[in-house]
């Protein structure tokens, strides 16, 4: 008398299940379905319009004297970059915006430090919660909202800052540093925050039960073990101020960052607009490299 | 958290480098040169249900602003197509958004629309599709800012001068001439604004064409190197003086409202908005003695519209002398369609800004993309192109 | 007690909002006294270390250290050292800086402070690891770094939370004997938290057993587990046979709470009488357990009592204590002890 047994080597099931199968005996091909549509994307979106960013840089316009506009010439030269080095404009507006971007990134942290200090380690739980809403809360507004909001502070004939403090910045360059110190303030304090919550109260303690006082504790326990949020925060605010334009069209008074140039010449120019272009990513590799010899980045 | 923070790192740096990539670049071809004459569209047919319109503001109104001025919805009423609308500040940016290709129809400017054509972004009009063609001011159809060799690719919308904008509080005596804005020894100092484009230059070079005869200047967008280094050298000696440059109109309303600017270039419609606010100083707004440089604007379609149908029955309507009163009456400017003169509150208003005046057209100096080949004729000498002027206007903002 | 206290409690309270984590402690600790605070999680134990320390500041009550008050003083300016339950350890430093901080903080000059880095390292035998970073070394080590940092200094009083909590069994049986070697060779006061009764009763010169914020009996390990005056203590201090009144009249002849330790009760063989001196009553096998050195019996008597009896295995009891079958227990009086009702809530039980 023959009995029916289950093979569990044998058993065919359905498709699924062979499928299943499949993908188990072969971990390349599940990471291949895992990751091969984000790479797709990575290549096409980021690498791709980096490259045709780069190879746009490369053409440049000729002046035709008998037609409506300029000929394009799609041989590769250097003229763009030539021009961004030699015209001392771009020079200026360069470090004019390098400069903004590394103010807000220090007035952004020396806000953030005491307010994400304040939120990880003193508040109560409650309050806790209700800062980091009121942190976040002015990512909620349009970005142009806030714009708007700033001028009305700034303005210098009447602004909010003029009638409180009799004095205001008004619309230039350092009103648009503390415009966007508000914009991307939140960028600072969540990643401290979150790396302060994640340093144990233990090490605090054991820094003052050694003799350290508060301020030797924050420069020797606090600070370097915040180094990589410090980075990751330093990196949106910078990042952020690098390539905004629009705060400088509304409170910037006259003043021009890379961003309006780029934006100007794109229409223009679009070669040279691309070439412009490249110096906030060579500046943001520069940084991040910089980061990267200092350590912070291995330890994120 | 440890990989949340190094992919933050990664899509910054992306975001980054995907900020600074624009669209591949499209080759460039002198517009209309073919043999034949294109005609465009053949027929009319059904609405597609939906347009997307590109406009200068106040131009497709929809109620958003004042409940009272909309011509929009009853658009939407009339031919079934939805209309979207997206305002722009600048020519550039109306060019960089048209080229997007997300636009149907767009009220295109004369410094921009050559570079529409140019950059095969405008389509070819039928003419014989516009209910309102006919009824056009013949002194703005198949005008070099608007066609390419009898071939056209907008249709006349309105037209009305840069006026030079004042606070009769501050400002005194009242200026009769550009010059208050190129003084480097104005009073005003820090106070006074220009409109943040290249196409700005112009304004410099109108008013060297009438102070600085020497110069020879007979189109301010016909520059050669001299007039044009004469014209940048000015535009530096102003540049001081300026509190900010505006080309969101809404911000130089603010301003002139608030107090912190109090003399400078504007449009008719921004000196309304500051007149109609209780709480602004009284301000006027003139053409000075120099003349002023303009604009005239035509609607352009474009070429590969997702909704060519609704693209026309917007023209049709935009043309409309109904509708060209209401318009030419709230942006302030001379309406394309002289019938609707007929139709305006203030019966003045076509008189009021010289609709269908020949002379005065002549006049003004409109806006228009600066080409190599020289605009005002000359063939001995090489002008300064629009990416010239912006080169120049990078500097001088510095 | 009080002269020469190392450290002196005295009517030390505690409360977090409603919640009261010590209720007026008076405590001396004597110098050169190994002493434990033994106790369950939430009895206050940690707290009482904690305000000791200065990382809390007492609700009431004075805090004394070599007499000298330093209740309202912070962390910094008394002159005690912790080692932390997780060793906090500064994990971007090597070993040799963390050892080094407390020093540098108050500006040892630097040959003497090397000199005593190594001295420090060579006492918990880590002396080829001073550049090594924390997270480099295992759990043990890690915890001799953390003793190292401390006594570094030279404290007065070392305060441990619960170093050894987180070591596994094998580790945590040396590095007793070690602190405890340690201890003796420098002198110093050490003051021990610890949930362990018996790490608490191996390391210690006395202990006091912690329920509720309270003390609930300070002694001598051999006090302590001999002599418990509470319910609680002897239910939390290794394993008792914990006899209410009714009980204990019943058993023992004894109108209150009593105790027996399990090793005290014996079966008696089959066949065999209990001794003419001992207390003995009837009762039924309900679980048997073998624990390797002894085998635990589970028994209820006829009266419903039950009563848990360790048996060494070398005794060789065997079918003596079958699941089911009825034996007779005895044991002598003198291992009965009456114990105070608790001032603890909480009655402890076997642990």
């Amino acid at each position: 008398m023959a009995t029916t047994t289950i093979d569990p080597v044998n058993v065919r099931g359905g498709l699924r299940r062979r499928l299943s199968r499949v993908l188990y005996q072969h971990p390349r091909l599940r990471l291949a379905l895992l990751l091969g549509g984000p790479i797709v994307w990575l290549l096409v979106a980021y690498v791709g319009s980096l490259v045709a960013l780069l190879v746009t840089s490369l053409y440049h316009y000729q002046t035709d004297p008998t037609g409506l506009v300029p000929r394009l010439v799609t041989s590769p030269s250097t003229t763009n970059y030539q021009r961004v080095l030699d015209a001392g404009v771009y020079r200026t507006v360069a470090f004019r915006t390098i400069g903004a971007a590394l103010s807000v990134t220090v007035i952004d942290l020396l806000i953030a430090l005491p307010v994400a200090f304040y939120m990880a380690k003193i508040a109560r739980p409650w309050a806790r919660r209700a800062l980091v809403v009121a942190v976040t809360m002015p990512l909620w507004a349009g970005y142009l909202v806030k714009g708007y909001a700033w001028r009305a502070m700034l303005d210098p004939a009447g602004g909010v800052l003029h009638e409180v403090f009799g004095h205001s910045p008004g619309f230039g360059l350092s009103g648009t540093v503390v415009t966007l110190s508000y914009l991307w303030l939140p960028y600072m304090i969540i990643p401290i925050y979150a790396g302060l919550e994640r340093l144990p109260n233990s090490l605090l303690e054991a820094s003052t039960d050694l003799g350290a006082k508060a301020g030797r504790t924050f420069a020797r326990i606090v600070l370097p073990q915040l180094r990589p949020s410090i980075v990751a925060g330093s990196i949106f605010t910078f990042a952020l101020t690098l390539g905004d334009f629009y705060m400088a069209q509304i409170v910037g008074g006259t003043t021009q960052f890379i961003g309006n140039i780029v934006y100007r010449e794109f229409s223009a120019n679009l070669p040279f607009a691309a070439a412009y272009a490249t110096l906030p990513i060579v500046v943001m590799i520069v940084y991040l490299a910089l980061a990267r010899s200092s350590g912070a980045l291995e330890e994120l | 958290m440890k990989h949340a923070n190094r992919l933050a790192v990664l899509a910054v740096a992306l975001v980054l480098v995907a900020a600074a990539c624009g669209s591949s670049s499209k080759s460039t071809t002198g517009g209309g040169s073919t043999s034949t004459k294109p005609t465009g569209q053949q027929t009319l047919g059904a609405g597609e249900g939906s347009v997307s319109i590109l406009a200068w503001p106040g131009y497709a109104e929809n109620g958003s602003n004042d409940p009272k001025i909309d011509w929009v919805k009853p658009f939407t009423a009339a031919t079934g197509c939805k209309a979207t609308v997206k305002y722009f500040g600048t020519s550039d940016e109306a060019f960089n958004l048209f080229k997007t290709g997300q636009y149907d129809v767009v009220s295109s400017s004369g410094d921009a629309t050559l570079r529409m054509v140019a950059d095969q972004d405008a389509a070819v009009i039928n003419t014989s599709l516009l209910t309102n063609w006919n009824d056009l001011d013949p002194l703005l159809k198949v005008k070099p800012w608007n066609s390419v060799d009898g071939v056209v690719y907008g249709v006349p919308h309105g037209w009305g001068a840069n006026l030079l904008m004042y606070n009769k509080n501050v400002v005194k005596p009242a200026p009769d001439s550009w010059g208050s804005v190129f003084d480097a020894n104005s009073p005003y100092k820090g106070k006074i604004t220009g409109y943040d484009s290249p196409i700005y230059i112009a304004d410099g070079a109108l008013y060297l064409m009438k102070t600085k005869p020497d110069l020879g200047i007979k189109d301010p967008y016909a520059l050669d190197d001299t007039q044009f280094q004469a014209v940048v050298d000015l535009m530096k000696v102003q540049r001081p003086l300026i509190g900010e440059y505006w080309s969101d109109y809404l911000k130089e309303q603010d301003a002139f409202i608030k107090g912190s600017l109090v003399l400078g270039t504007t449009w008719q419609i921004t000196t309304n908005g500051v007149q109609a606010d209780k709480t602004a100083p009284p301000v006027a707004a003139i053409i000075p003695k120099e003349g002023s440089t303009a604009w005239s604007d035509s609607w352009m379609i474009d070429a590969k519209a997702k909704h060519p149908n609704c693209a026309y029955m917007w023209i049709n309507w935009i043309t409309k002398p109904d509708i060209q009163a209401q318009v030419a009456e709230y942006f302030g400017e001379a309406p394309a369609n002289l019938k609707a003169c007929t139709l305006t509150v203030d019966k003045n208003h076509c008189a009021t800004y010289h609709a269908g005046d020949a002379a005065f057209y002549g006049q003004l100096s409109y806006w228009k993309t600066p080409t190599a080949k020289c605009l005002d004729g000359r063939t001995n000498v090489t002008c300064k192109d629009y990416a010239a002027w912006t080169a120049a206007w990078d500097t001088i903002k510095g | 007690m009080s002269s020469g206290a190392a450290v002196s409690l005295r009517g030390v309270t505690k409360r977090f909002g409603a919640v009261t984590a010590v209720a007026g402690v008076d405590l001396d600790i004597a110098e050169g006294e190994f002493f434990s605070m033994l106790g369950p999680s939430g009895s206050g134990k940690t707290t009482m270390l904690r305000l000791i320390a200065g990382f809390e500041l007492p609700t009431a009550g004075t805090v004394l250290l070599k007499g000298r008050d330093v209740t309202r003083l912070p962390p910094f300016d008394r002159d005690v050292n912790t080692v932390f339950q997780d060793y906090a350890l500064f994990p971007h430093m090597s070993v040799a800086q963390n050892i080094a901080y407390g020093l540098r903080v108050r500006r040892v000059a630097k040959e003497e402070r090397n000199r005593r880095v190594d001295e420090a390292l060579a006492s918990v035998r880590l002396d080829e690891f001073g550049s090594r970073r924390p997270h480099q070394l295992s759990g043990g080590q890690r915890q001799r770094v953390a003793l190292a940092r401390a006594l570094v200094n030279r404290p007065a009083v070392l305060l441990l939370d619960e170093p050894l909590g987180a070591l596994d069994l094998k580790l945590r049986e040396e590095m007793q004997v070690e602190l405890k070697a340690i201890q003796q060779q420098v002198g110093i006061t050490f003051i021990f938290v610890t949930h362990d009764q018996q790490e608490a009763l191996t390391m210690s010169d006395r202990i006091a057993v912690f329920a509720d914020g309270r003390i609930e009996q300070v002694g001598t390990p051999t006090e302590i587990y001999e002599r418990p005056m509470t319910q609680f203590v002897a239910g939390f201090v290794g394993t008792s046979n914990v006899l209410q009144p009714a009980v204990a009249r019943a058993l023992v002849g004894r109108d209150a709470i009593a105790t027996i330790r399990p090793e005290h009760i014996r079966i008696v063989a089959v066949g065999a009488e209990p001794d003419a001196d001992e207390m003995h009553t009837i009762a039924t096998v309900r679980d048997v357990q073998y624990l390797g050195a002894f085998v635990r019996v589970r028994a209820e008597t006829d009266e419903g009592a039950r009563l848990v009896v360790d048996v060494p295995s070398f005794t060789g009891v065997g079918a003596d204590v079958a699941l089911g079958r009825r034996c007779t227990l005895a044991w002598s009086s003198r291992y009965v002890r009456a114990v105070g009702q608790s001032s603890s809530t909480n009655t402890g039980g076997e642990e």
